[in-house]
């Protein structure tokens, strides 16, 4: 079935296993680096210097990380769209990834630069972490839900 | 008992029965799986970078390993228990999977590597902290910990694609031996193909 469809990433059964690799090691750069920011925030881990200076040195490998999960995420897409189109774990997956990313780069990042370790900076990690937690959950659900996989 | 005997055992018992058969409770232990990959793996490449010396240059080894700690080891033991829950649903698949046997290799070299480099990086920061530069035995221990990683999360990923083909091996260890083995439909069943 994969091979049926004209994207050159199809040629080989190889490419979409190896996407996915890449995948799992961007997401790991970035909700791992985002995560240990929101457990700077919750009191966690690394309570000795701010979280402001903890988010700047963090800031750059989150965006690497991003950059590699949004370059080698569509180019799983592009090797099955329509599935992934009506797949509703996908769709809820998108959004899901949408207000990640922009909660991420706006309250998310201001909390951080405030460094003040109050309720709401705690509330911010916490949604922060179920964010990117409920994106790979829904991620998985994607070969579990409709007709990704005729069991 | 034999490894393949144990296993098959294991495969069998209701309670993996039920997991394997569970339409949301494996995709939710995978998931798990994954999520303790993101946050604990995130936690060693950082760590692995900053023995490189390549970031976070202003804290010190010493709070970078005792601090993410107790963190690490909570997602060590969610990875673990999400791994071993996993491969109990499909032990005897996983017996002859080219790529299980792989991981389990890596993971035991992971092993090999702490207890290598335990006495000299992980629990000598202090002394690491006060040296002029970052040793090469850090660099080193920090190299091969990403490599080691990077390799079992190929290989975890790997063992999705291959399929050992049970039919013909069942086939082949109860047939009688002189008598032509038995016929056995045989049930493709795709592998976990998407995320």
């Amino acid at each position: 079935m994969l091979l049926q469809a004209p994207n050159p990433l199809n040629a080989s059964p190889l490419i979409f296993p190896a996407l996915e690799c890449i995948h799992i090691i961007g997401f790991t750069l970035s909700v791992g680096t985002i995560a240990l920011l929101d457990f700077r925030l919750l009191g966690l881990g690394l309570t000795r210097h701010p979280a402001a200076e903890l988010a700047q040195d963090l800031a750059p490998w989150t965006l690497v990380g991003l950059a590699i999960m949004l370059l080698s995420g569509p180019a799983m897409f592009s090797s099955d769209p329509d599935m992934y189109y009506l797949n509703g774990a996908f769709q809820i997956k998108m959004v899901a990834l949408l207000i990640a990313i922009v909660f991420n780069y706006t309250i998310h990042r201001k909390v951080a630069a405030q460094d003040a370790s109050t309720g709401g900076a705690k509330v911010v990690a916490c949604i922060s972490l179920t964010l990117w937690t409920s994106i790979i959950l829904c991620g998985i659900f994607i070969g579990f839900v409709g007709d990704a996989i005729p069991r | 008992m034999s490894v393949l005997s144990f296993a098959q055992w294991v495969q069998s018992t209701a309670f993996f029965t039920a997991l394997r058969g569970s339409a949301y409770v494996y995709p939710i232990v995978l998931s798990t799986h994954m999520i303790a990959i993101a946050l604990f793996g995130g936690m060693i490449l950082l760590l692995d970078v900053r023995l490189l010396g390549w970031t976070m240059r202003s804290y010190t080894l010493s709070e970078m390993v005792n601090q993410l700690r107790p963190l690490k080891r909570i997602g060590f033991l969610l990875l673990i228990t999400c791994g071993l829950l996993m491969a109990g649903c499909k032990a005897e698949e996983y017996y002859y999977n080219a790529f299980f046997r792989t991981k389990m290799t890596l993971l035991a070299l992971v092993g090999v590597h702490a207890l290598i480099f335990r006495r000299g990086v992980y629990r000598n920061t202090a002394a690491l902290d006060g040296a002029p530069r970052i040793p090469a035995q850090a660099k080193l221990a920090a190299s091969l910990s990403l490599i080691l990683w990077t390799s079992l999360v190929i290989a975890g990923r790997g063992i999705g694609y291959i399929e050992p083909p049970l039919d013909k091996i069942h086939a082949r260890l109860f047939a009688v031996p002189g008598a032509a083995a038995p016929a056995i439909a045989s049930k493709a069943v795709p592998p976990d193909r998407r995320f």
